[in-house]
Protein backbone atom coordinates (compact mmCIF):
# COMPACT_ATOMS: atom_id res chain seq x y z
CA UNK A 1 0.00 0.00 0.00
CA UNK A 2 1.31 3.25 -1.14
CA UNK A 3 1.18 6.41 1.27
CA UNK A 4 -1.74 8.23 2.29
CA UNK A 5 -0.67 11.51 3.80
CA UNK A 6 2.59 12.92 1.87
CA UNK A 7 3.98 15.92 3.51
CA UNK A 8 6.64 17.83 1.05
CA UNK A 9 9.11 20.03 2.79
CA UNK A 10 10.27 23.54 1.00
CA UNK A 11 8.52 24.92 -2.09
CA UNK A 12 11.04 25.63 -4.39
CA UNK A 13 11.18 24.29 -7.58
CA UNK A 14 12.25 20.44 -6.02
CA UNK A 15 9.36 20.84 -3.68
CA UNK A 16 6.58 21.96 -6.82
CA UNK A 17 7.89 19.21 -9.17
CA UNK A 18 7.55 16.39 -6.97
CA UNK A 19 4.04 17.82 -5.73
CA UNK A 20 3.44 17.86 -9.70
CA UNK A 21 4.64 14.19 -10.45
CA UNK A 22 2.70 12.96 -7.26
CA UNK A 23 -0.05 14.07 -8.58
CA UNK A 24 0.82 13.55 -12.30
CA UNK A 25 1.32 9.23 -11.28
CA UNK A 26 -1.74 8.98 -9.54
CA UNK A 27 -1.71 10.16 -5.90
CA UNK A 28 -5.02 11.32 -4.53
CA UNK A 29 -4.00 11.21 -0.78
CA UNK A 30 -3.77 14.66 1.01
CA UNK A 31 -1.03 16.40 -0.05
CA UNK A 32 0.66 19.34 2.19
CA UNK A 33 3.22 21.77 1.08
CA UNK A 34 5.37 23.77 3.97
CA UNK A 35 7.08 26.33 2.72
CA UNK A 36 9.37 29.35 5.01
CA UNK A 37 9.00 31.62 2.14
CA UNK A 38 5.79 33.25 1.40
CA UNK A 39 5.79 33.06 -2.27
CA UNK A 40 4.87 30.52 -4.94
CA UNK A 41 7.80 28.58 -6.10
CA UNK A 42 9.41 31.40 -8.91
CA UNK A 43 13.31 30.58 -11.07
CA UNK A 44 15.96 31.54 -9.17
CA UNK A 45 17.98 31.59 -12.24
CA UNK A 46 16.21 34.58 -13.25
CA UNK A 47 17.20 36.84 -10.54
CA UNK A 48 20.43 36.75 -11.52
CA UNK A 49 19.85 36.88 -15.07
CA UNK A 50 16.82 39.10 -16.97
CA UNK A 51 15.56 39.84 -13.34
CA UNK A 52 18.20 42.16 -12.74
CA UNK A 53 17.43 44.36 -15.76
CA UNK A 54 13.48 44.20 -15.61
CA UNK A 55 12.00 47.63 -16.83
CA UNK A 56 9.63 48.35 -13.97
CA UNK A 57 8.42 45.28 -12.59
CA UNK A 58 10.04 42.56 -12.08
CA UNK A 59 8.48 39.45 -13.86
CA UNK A 60 11.06 37.53 -15.10
CA UNK A 61 11.23 35.02 -12.24
CA UNK A 62 7.62 34.31 -12.14
CA UNK A 63 6.59 30.49 -12.85
CA UNK A 64 2.78 29.37 -14.28
CA UNK A 65 0.63 28.36 -11.12
CA UNK A 66 0.94 25.29 -9.47
CA UNK A 67 -1.98 22.59 -10.54
CA UNK A 68 -1.06 19.75 -7.36
CA UNK A 69 -3.91 21.49 -5.28
CA UNK A 70 -2.03 20.94 -1.77
CA UNK A 71 -2.75 22.10 1.36
CA UNK A 72 -0.22 24.65 1.22
CA UNK A 73 1.65 25.91 5.07
CA UNK A 74 3.43 28.99 4.05
CA UNK A 75 5.76 31.34 5.83
CA UNK A 76 6.33 28.63 8.52
CA UNK A 77 9.17 26.98 8.77
CA UNK A 78 10.14 23.23 9.13
CA UNK A 79 12.21 22.96 12.68
CA UNK A 80 12.61 19.17 13.31
CA UNK A 81 11.51 15.63 12.16
CA UNK A 82 11.15 12.89 14.54
CA UNK A 83 11.41 10.55 11.83
CA UNK A 84 10.86 7.48 14.37
CA UNK A 85 7.47 8.55 14.66
CA UNK A 86 6.55 10.19 11.47
CA UNK A 87 5.64 13.52 12.58
CA UNK A 88 7.28 16.37 11.06
CA UNK A 89 7.32 19.76 13.97
CA UNK A 90 6.83 22.95 12.33
CA UNK A 91 7.80 26.52 14.15
CA UNK A 92 4.45 27.66 15.11
CA UNK A 93 4.43 24.49 16.78
CA UNK A 94 2.24 22.00 14.86
CA UNK A 95 2.95 18.60 14.45
CA UNK A 96 2.13 17.24 10.75
CA UNK A 97 1.97 13.35 10.80
CA UNK A 98 2.84 11.86 7.73
CA UNK A 99 3.60 8.62 5.93
CA UNK A 100 5.77 10.39 2.93
CA UNK A 101 7.77 12.93 3.51
CA UNK A 102 9.47 14.70 0.37
CA UNK A 103 12.81 16.82 1.80
CA UNK A 104 13.17 19.89 -0.30
CA UNK A 105 14.01 22.51 1.42
CA UNK A 106 17.47 23.28 -0.93
CA UNK A 107 20.32 25.49 0.45
CA UNK A 108 20.65 29.45 0.99
CA UNK A 109 23.88 31.57 0.39
CA UNK A 110 27.15 31.01 2.41
CA UNK A 111 27.60 34.39 3.32
CA UNK A 112 31.88 35.51 4.18
CA UNK A 113 30.31 37.84 7.24
CA UNK A 114 32.47 40.45 9.15
CA UNK A 115 35.86 40.10 10.82
CA UNK A 116 35.02 38.41 14.31
CA UNK A 117 31.47 37.45 13.10
CA UNK A 118 31.71 35.46 10.49
CA UNK A 119 28.28 34.87 8.18
CA UNK A 120 26.93 38.03 10.04
CA UNK A 121 28.00 41.27 8.54
CA UNK A 122 24.73 44.02 7.41
CA UNK A 123 26.71 45.34 4.14
CA UNK A 124 26.89 42.32 2.45
CA UNK A 125 24.16 41.49 -0.09
CA UNK A 126 23.92 38.01 -1.29
CA UNK A 127 21.11 36.67 -4.26
CA UNK A 128 19.70 33.87 -3.33
CA UNK A 129 16.04 34.77 -2.73
CA UNK A 130 13.49 37.00 -4.16
CA UNK A 131 13.75 39.68 -1.52
CA UNK A 132 17.47 39.77 -2.30
CA UNK A 133 17.04 40.39 -5.65
CA UNK A 134 14.42 43.43 -5.27
CA UNK A 135 16.92 44.77 -2.20
CA UNK A 136 19.86 44.27 -5.47
CA UNK A 137 17.71 45.89 -7.89
CA UNK A 138 17.11 49.00 -5.55
CA UNK A 139 20.92 49.44 -4.94
CA UNK A 140 21.72 49.36 -7.89
CA UNK A 141 19.09 51.61 -9.75
CA UNK A 142 21.49 54.53 -7.89
CA UNK A 143 24.47 53.07 -9.67
CA UNK A 144 26.97 52.54 -7.15
CA UNK A 145 30.21 51.14 -7.20
CA UNK A 146 30.08 47.63 -6.71
CA UNK A 147 32.48 44.52 -5.38
CA UNK A 148 31.49 41.09 -6.65
CA UNK A 149 32.93 38.53 -4.45
CA UNK A 150 33.60 35.45 -6.03
CA UNK A 151 34.13 33.71 -9.51
CA UNK A 152 31.80 31.06 -10.01
CA UNK A 153 28.88 31.19 -12.33
CA UNK A 154 26.61 33.38 -10.04
CA UNK A 155 29.26 36.03 -8.90
CA UNK A 156 29.95 36.54 -12.95
CA UNK A 157 26.69 36.90 -13.54
CA UNK A 158 25.34 39.22 -11.10
CA UNK A 159 28.82 41.80 -12.26
CA UNK A 160 27.88 41.37 -15.74
CA UNK A 161 24.14 42.56 -14.29
CA UNK A 162 25.62 45.25 -12.47
CA UNK A 163 28.19 46.57 -15.29
CA UNK A 164 24.94 46.36 -17.68
CA UNK A 165 23.01 48.70 -15.40
CA UNK A 166 26.02 50.86 -15.42
CA UNK A 167 28.08 50.67 -12.16
CA UNK A 168 31.31 49.97 -11.87
CA UNK A 169 32.89 46.82 -11.14
CA UNK A 170 35.50 45.25 -9.70
CA UNK A 171 35.28 41.19 -9.16
CA UNK A 172 37.64 39.66 -6.57
CA UNK A 173 38.20 35.99 -7.27
CA UNK A 174 40.75 33.71 -6.15
CA UNK A 175 41.25 31.18 -9.24
CA UNK A 176 40.52 32.62 -12.41
CA UNK A 177 36.69 33.29 -12.73
CA UNK A 178 34.70 30.16 -13.92
CA UNK A 179 38.04 27.82 -13.92
CA UNK A 180 36.41 25.67 -11.03
CA UNK A 181 32.90 25.40 -13.17
CA UNK A 182 33.68 25.30 -16.38
CA UNK A 183 37.46 24.64 -17.18
CA UNK A 184 40.32 26.57 -18.39
CA UNK A 185 39.68 27.06 -21.43
CA UNK A 186 35.49 28.46 -21.59
CA UNK A 187 36.96 30.28 -18.62
CA UNK A 188 39.25 32.05 -20.70
CA UNK A 189 36.65 32.84 -23.16
CA UNK A 190 34.37 34.34 -20.40
CA UNK A 191 36.85 36.30 -19.34
CA UNK A 192 37.74 37.88 -22.40
CA UNK A 193 34.43 39.03 -22.67
CA UNK A 194 33.94 40.10 -19.41
CA UNK A 195 37.12 42.41 -19.56
CA UNK A 196 35.75 43.71 -22.59
CA UNK A 197 32.17 44.72 -21.13
CA UNK A 198 34.48 46.71 -18.61
CA UNK A 199 35.08 44.15 -15.40
CA UNK A 200 38.30 44.53 -13.83
CA UNK A 201 39.25 41.84 -11.50
CA UNK A 202 40.94 41.81 -8.14
CA UNK A 203 42.40 37.97 -8.36
CA UNK A 204 42.48 37.68 -4.41
CA UNK A 205 40.50 35.70 -2.13
CA UNK A 206 39.01 38.16 -0.03
CA UNK A 207 39.54 38.18 4.10
CA UNK A 208 37.34 40.29 5.63
CA UNK A 209 34.64 43.16 5.55
CA UNK A 210 33.95 46.03 7.23
CA UNK A 211 32.26 49.37 6.82
CA UNK A 212 33.54 53.00 7.20
CA UNK A 213 31.55 54.98 9.09
CA UNK A 214 27.96 56.15 8.16
CA UNK A 215 26.59 52.21 8.89
CA UNK A 216 26.99 49.46 6.54
CA UNK A 217 23.54 50.86 4.71
CA UNK A 218 24.88 54.73 4.09
CA UNK A 219 28.71 53.71 4.14
CA UNK A 220 30.98 52.13 1.94
CA UNK A 221 32.20 48.53 2.78
CA UNK A 222 35.90 48.26 2.78
CA UNK A 223 37.02 44.56 1.39
CA UNK A 224 40.50 43.08 2.73
CA UNK A 225 42.14 41.19 0.60
CA UNK A 226 44.36 38.10 1.23
CA UNK A 227 47.30 40.14 0.46
CA UNK A 228 46.36 42.71 2.62
CA UNK A 229 45.42 45.63 0.09
CA UNK A 230 42.21 46.52 0.41
CA UNK A 231 39.23 47.92 -1.82
CA UNK A 232 36.06 50.05 -1.34
CA UNK A 233 32.62 50.14 -2.61
CA UNK A 234 29.66 51.52 -2.02
CA UNK A 235 28.05 48.10 -2.81
CA UNK A 236 29.44 44.74 -1.79
CA UNK A 237 27.66 41.52 -3.39
CA UNK A 238 28.88 38.28 -2.35
CA UNK A 239 28.75 34.50 -4.13
CA UNK A 240 30.90 32.30 -2.41
CA UNK A 241 28.75 28.70 -2.36
CA UNK A 242 25.75 27.71 -0.83
CA UNK A 243 25.01 25.55 2.26
CA UNK A 244 22.55 23.22 2.16
CA UNK A 245 19.04 23.70 4.48
CA UNK A 246 19.55 20.66 6.87
CA UNK A 247 19.58 22.40 10.18
CA UNK A 248 16.44 21.60 10.74
CA UNK A 249 17.55 17.51 10.58
CA UNK A 250 19.29 17.36 12.91
CA UNK A 251 18.40 15.23 15.30
CA UNK A 252 16.53 12.97 13.09
CA UNK A 253 18.82 10.69 12.20
CA UNK A 254 19.42 10.75 8.64
CA UNK A 255 22.02 12.90 8.01
CA UNK A 256 25.28 11.40 7.51
CA UNK A 257 28.81 12.68 8.40
CA UNK A 258 26.35 16.14 8.06
CA UNK A 259 25.11 15.21 4.77
CA UNK A 260 21.72 14.04 3.45
CA UNK A 261 22.53 11.35 1.21
CA UNK A 262 19.90 9.53 -1.05
CA UNK A 263 19.93 6.34 -3.06
CA UNK A 264 19.92 6.32 -7.23
CA UNK A 265 16.17 6.77 -6.58
CA UNK A 266 16.41 9.35 -4.34
CA UNK A 267 15.38 7.67 -0.90
CA UNK A 268 16.55 8.52 2.41
CA UNK A 269 14.64 5.56 3.03
CA UNK A 270 11.50 4.17 1.62
CA UNK A 271 8.97 6.52 3.37
CA UNK A 272 11.25 9.83 2.60
CA UNK A 273 12.87 10.80 -0.24
CA UNK A 274 14.71 14.18 -0.69
CA UNK A 275 15.86 15.85 -3.95
CA UNK A 276 16.91 19.49 -5.36
CA UNK A 277 19.91 21.61 -3.74
CA UNK A 278 19.40 19.51 -0.16
CA UNK A 279 20.54 16.58 -1.24
CA UNK A 280 23.38 14.44 -2.33
CA UNK A 281 23.12 11.76 -4.36
CA UNK A 282 24.98 9.06 -6.32
CA UNK A 283 25.84 10.35 -10.08
CA UNK A 284 28.81 9.17 -12.34
CA UNK A 285 31.29 11.35 -10.25
CA UNK A 286 30.54 9.80 -6.70
CA UNK A 287 27.88 11.42 -4.42
CA UNK A 288 27.49 14.58 -4.52
CA UNK A 289 25.05 17.53 -4.44
CA UNK A 290 24.81 19.29 -7.66
CA UNK A 291 22.16 22.57 -6.86
CA UNK A 292 21.14 23.29 -10.52
CA UNK A 293 17.88 23.79 -11.84
CA UNK A 294 17.16 20.87 -14.28
CA UNK A 295 19.07 18.49 -11.34
CA UNK A 296 16.41 19.55 -8.93
CA UNK A 297 13.69 19.02 -11.45
CA UNK A 298 14.97 15.50 -12.53
CA UNK A 299 15.83 14.30 -8.63
CA UNK A 300 12.07 15.08 -8.09
CA UNK A 301 10.41 14.04 -10.41
CA UNK A 302 12.49 10.01 -10.14
CA UNK A 303 11.88 10.34 -5.75
CA UNK A 304 8.47 11.37 -6.50
CA UNK A 305 7.64 7.78 -8.38
CA UNK A 306 9.89 6.08 -6.10
CA UNK A 307 8.06 7.35 -3.06
CA UNK A 308 4.39 5.66 -4.77
CA UNK A 309 5.98 2.87 -6.61
CA UNK A 310 9.22 1.44 -4.47
CA UNK A 311 12.35 -0.47 -6.12
CA UNK A 312 9.83 -0.71 -8.99
CA UNK A 313 9.95 3.23 -10.31
CA UNK A 314 12.82 3.52 -12.35
CA UNK A 315 16.60 4.60 -11.48
CA UNK A 316 17.59 8.47 -11.57
CA UNK A 317 19.04 8.56 -14.63
CA UNK A 318 21.52 11.66 -13.97
CA UNK A 319 22.54 13.85 -17.04
CA UNK A 320 24.38 17.01 -16.16
CA UNK A 321 23.18 20.21 -18.27
CA UNK A 322 24.21 23.68 -16.95
CA UNK A 323 23.58 27.03 -18.63
CA UNK A 324 24.70 30.65 -17.95
CA UNK A 325 24.15 34.13 -19.49
CA UNK A 326 26.80 37.44 -19.09
CA UNK A 327 28.47 39.43 -20.18
CA UNK A 328 26.66 38.94 -24.13
CA UNK A 329 27.71 35.19 -24.36
CA UNK A 330 25.21 33.04 -23.23
CA UNK A 331 26.01 29.08 -22.82
CA UNK A 332 24.67 25.59 -22.48
CA UNK A 333 26.54 22.83 -21.51
CA UNK A 334 25.63 18.63 -21.41
CA UNK A 335 27.74 16.41 -19.99
CA UNK A 336 29.91 17.17 -16.83
CA UNK A 337 31.68 20.07 -16.00
CA UNK A 338 34.79 21.46 -15.77
CA UNK A 339 36.27 20.46 -19.11
CA UNK A 340 40.04 19.83 -18.81
CA UNK A 341 42.21 20.99 -22.40
CA UNK A 342 40.99 22.70 -25.50
CA UNK A 343 37.73 21.49 -27.52
CA UNK A 344 36.87 19.75 -30.70
CA UNK A 345 35.14 22.23 -32.82
CA UNK A 346 32.01 21.47 -34.40
CA UNK A 347 30.76 24.84 -35.56
CA UNK A 348 32.36 28.04 -35.02
CA UNK A 349 34.87 29.58 -32.99
CA UNK A 350 33.60 30.97 -29.44
CA UNK A 351 35.98 33.88 -29.61
CA UNK A 352 33.87 35.15 -32.58
CA UNK A 353 30.52 34.55 -32.86
CA UNK A 354 28.39 31.45 -32.27
CA UNK A 355 29.82 28.07 -31.51
CA UNK A 356 29.29 24.49 -30.80
CA UNK A 357 32.40 22.62 -29.38
CA UNK A 358 32.71 18.71 -27.47
CA UNK A 359 35.33 17.44 -25.28
CA UNK A 360 35.77 13.42 -24.77
CA UNK A 361 35.84 12.28 -21.44
CA UNK A 362 37.98 8.94 -20.65
CA UNK A 363 34.47 7.29 -20.24
CA UNK A 364 33.59 7.75 -23.74
CA UNK A 365 31.13 10.11 -22.51
CA UNK A 366 31.73 13.81 -23.64
CA UNK A 367 30.19 17.40 -22.66
CA UNK A 368 28.98 19.51 -25.76
CA UNK A 369 28.65 23.10 -25.39
CA UNK A 370 27.00 25.68 -27.45
CA UNK A 371 27.70 29.57 -26.78
CA UNK A 372 25.07 32.27 -28.41
CA UNK A 373 23.90 29.16 -30.76
CA UNK A 374 20.07 28.12 -29.98
CA UNK A 375 20.43 24.51 -30.12
CA UNK A 376 17.98 22.01 -28.93
CA UNK A 377 18.61 20.33 -25.78
CA UNK A 378 18.07 16.88 -27.04
CA UNK A 379 20.29 17.69 -30.07
CA UNK A 380 23.21 19.02 -27.72
CA UNK A 381 22.66 15.60 -25.45
CA UNK A 382 23.04 13.58 -28.38
CA UNK A 383 26.48 15.01 -29.05
CA UNK A 384 27.75 14.77 -25.56
CA UNK A 385 27.17 11.45 -25.77
CA UNK A 386 29.02 9.85 -28.29
CA UNK A 387 31.75 11.83 -30.93
CA UNK A 388 29.81 12.35 -33.93
CA UNK A 389 30.92 10.84 -36.88
CA UNK A 390 29.83 13.57 -39.32
CA UNK A 391 30.18 17.06 -37.47
CA UNK A 392 28.04 18.83 -40.26
CA UNK A 393 26.54 21.92 -39.08
CA UNK A 394 23.16 21.04 -40.48
CA UNK A 395 23.14 17.04 -39.01
CA UNK B 1 -6.46 23.63 -22.20
CA UNK B 2 -4.09 25.60 -24.96
CA UNK B 3 -0.17 26.16 -24.33
CA UNK B 4 1.02 29.59 -25.06
CA UNK B 5 4.03 30.63 -25.70
CA UNK B 6 5.53 34.30 -24.90
CA UNK B 7 8.39 34.28 -27.65
CA UNK B 8 10.36 37.28 -26.70
CA UNK B 9 10.93 35.63 -23.31
CA UNK B 10 11.94 32.48 -24.67
CA UNK B 11 15.48 31.81 -24.93
CA UNK B 12 15.93 28.75 -27.11
CA UNK B 13 16.32 26.56 -23.86
CA UNK B 14 14.66 23.73 -25.35
CA UNK B 15 14.20 22.28 -21.37
CA UNK B 16 10.71 22.20 -23.08
CA UNK B 17 11.28 20.26 -25.99
CA UNK B 18 13.12 17.50 -23.76
CA UNK B 19 10.16 17.40 -21.38
CA UNK B 20 7.69 17.03 -24.09
CA UNK B 21 9.33 16.41 -27.87
CA UNK B 22 5.30 15.04 -29.26
CA UNK B 23 4.10 19.49 -28.28
CA UNK B 24 6.75 21.46 -29.99
CA UNK B 25 10.41 21.49 -31.01
CA UNK B 26 13.24 24.04 -31.62
CA UNK B 27 13.85 24.44 -35.58
CA UNK B 28 16.89 24.74 -37.35
CA UNK B 29 17.66 28.46 -36.29
CA UNK B 30 16.16 27.83 -31.98
CA UNK B 31 12.82 29.28 -32.72
CA UNK B 32 10.47 27.47 -30.83
CA UNK B 33 7.76 25.80 -32.58
CA UNK B 34 4.56 24.12 -30.83
CA UNK B 35 3.28 21.19 -32.44
CA UNK B 36 0.55 21.05 -30.82
CA UNK B 37 -1.36 23.67 -29.27
CA UNK B 38 -4.71 22.29 -27.97
CA UNK B 39 -3.88 19.96 -25.36
CA UNK B 40 -6.48 16.89 -24.65
CA UNK B 41 -6.28 15.16 -21.05
CA UNK B 42 -3.82 12.55 -22.82
CA UNK B 43 -0.93 15.69 -23.58
CA UNK B 44 -1.98 17.46 -20.18
CA UNK B 45 0.52 16.35 -18.19
CA UNK B 46 3.38 16.43 -20.64
CA UNK B 47 2.38 20.13 -21.38
CA UNK B 48 2.32 20.34 -17.52
CA UNK B 49 5.75 19.08 -17.77
CA UNK B 50 6.99 21.40 -20.36
CA UNK B 51 5.65 24.36 -19.06
CA UNK B 52 7.36 24.00 -15.46
CA UNK B 53 10.40 23.14 -16.44
CA UNK B 54 10.80 26.50 -18.23
CA UNK B 55 13.49 28.29 -16.18
CA UNK B 56 12.09 31.82 -17.81
CA UNK B 57 8.07 31.11 -17.59
CA UNK B 58 8.05 31.87 -21.26
CA UNK B 59 5.10 28.86 -21.50
CA UNK B 60 1.97 28.56 -19.46
CA UNK B 61 -1.19 27.04 -19.86
CA UNK B 62 -4.53 29.11 -20.14
C1 LIG C 1 20.61 33.65 -8.29
C2 LIG C 1 20.66 32.22 -8.71
C3 LIG C 1 20.92 31.89 -10.03
C4 LIG C 1 20.94 30.57 -10.46
N1 LIG C 1 21.18 30.29 -11.77
C5 LIG C 1 21.16 29.02 -12.21
C6 LIG C 1 21.38 28.69 -13.58
O1 LIG C 1 21.63 29.57 -14.40
N2 LIG C 1 21.30 27.40 -13.97
C7 LIG C 1 21.03 26.42 -13.08
O2 LIG C 1 20.94 25.26 -13.49
N3 LIG C 1 20.82 26.66 -11.78
C8 LIG C 1 20.90 27.95 -11.31
N4 LIG C 1 20.68 28.21 -9.98
C9 LIG C 1 20.41 27.09 -9.06
C10 LIG C 1 18.92 26.70 -9.04
O3 LIG C 1 18.15 27.85 -8.93
C11 LIG C 1 18.68 25.76 -7.87
O4 LIG C 1 19.41 24.58 -8.12
C12 LIG C 1 17.22 25.40 -7.67
O5 LIG C 1 16.44 26.54 -7.51
C13 LIG C 1 17.08 24.47 -6.46
O6 LIG C 1 15.76 24.25 -6.15
P1 LIG C 1 15.35 23.59 -4.75
O7 LIG C 1 13.88 23.50 -4.80
O8 LIG C 1 16.16 22.39 -4.48
O9 LIG C 1 15.82 24.63 -3.62
P2 LIG C 1 15.25 26.09 -3.27
O10 LIG C 1 14.85 26.78 -4.51
O11 LIG C 1 16.27 26.67 -2.40
O12 LIG C 1 13.93 25.78 -2.47
C14 LIG C 1 13.91 25.35 -1.15
C15 LIG C 1 12.78 26.03 -0.42
O13 LIG C 1 12.67 25.48 0.88
C16 LIG C 1 12.55 26.52 1.83
N5 LIG C 1 13.02 26.04 3.13
C17 LIG C 1 14.29 25.95 3.58
N6 LIG C 1 14.34 25.46 4.83
C18 LIG C 1 13.05 25.24 5.19
C19 LIG C 1 12.44 24.73 6.37
N7 LIG C 1 13.15 24.32 7.42
N8 LIG C 1 11.09 24.65 6.39
C20 LIG C 1 10.34 25.04 5.31
N9 LIG C 1 10.88 25.50 4.18
C21 LIG C 1 12.21 25.61 4.12
C22 LIG C 1 13.38 27.63 1.24
O14 LIG C 1 13.05 28.88 1.80
C23 LIG C 1 13.01 27.53 -0.22
O15 LIG C 1 11.83 28.21 -0.52
C24 LIG C 1 20.69 29.53 -9.52
C25 LIG C 1 20.46 29.84 -8.17
C26 LIG C 1 20.44 31.17 -7.76
C27 LIG C 1 20.18 31.49 -6.30
S1 LIG D 1 12.23 25.95 -22.04
FE1 LIG D 1 11.39 28.02 -22.11
S2 LIG D 1 13.03 29.30 -22.88
FE2 LIG D 1 13.52 27.21 -23.32
S3 LIG D 1 12.78 26.86 -25.42
FE3 LIG D 1 11.21 26.17 -24.01
S4 LIG D 1 9.93 27.97 -23.78
FE4 LIG D 1 11.82 28.72 -24.65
Amino acid sequence: MGPKRIVVVGNGIAGLTASDSLRAAGFDGELTIVGDEHHAPYSRPALSKAALLDSEDMTSHQLPAATHEAHEILGVGAARLDAGKKVLHLDDGTGLPFDGLVIATGSRARRLGAAGNPGNYDGELTLRTLEDALALRRRLAGQPSVVVIGGGALGMEIASGCLAVGCEVTLVSQELPLTNQLGPYLSGVFLAAAVRHGLKLAPSSAAQLRSTGGGPAGGRTVVTLADGSSLEAELVVSAVGDVPNTEWLASSGLLTGGRLEVDTRGRVRPDIIAAGDVAAFPTARGIQRVPLWTSAIEQSKAAALALLGGDGAPALDFKPYFWTEQFGLSLKASGFLPLAGAPDYLDGDPHDGPSLMRWSHREGSGTAVAINKRIPIPKLRRLSEAAPEVASPAA
Amino acid sequence: MKIVLDRPRCEGHGLCEEAAPQLMHLDDDGELVLDIETVDDVLLEPAKAAVRVCPVAALRLA
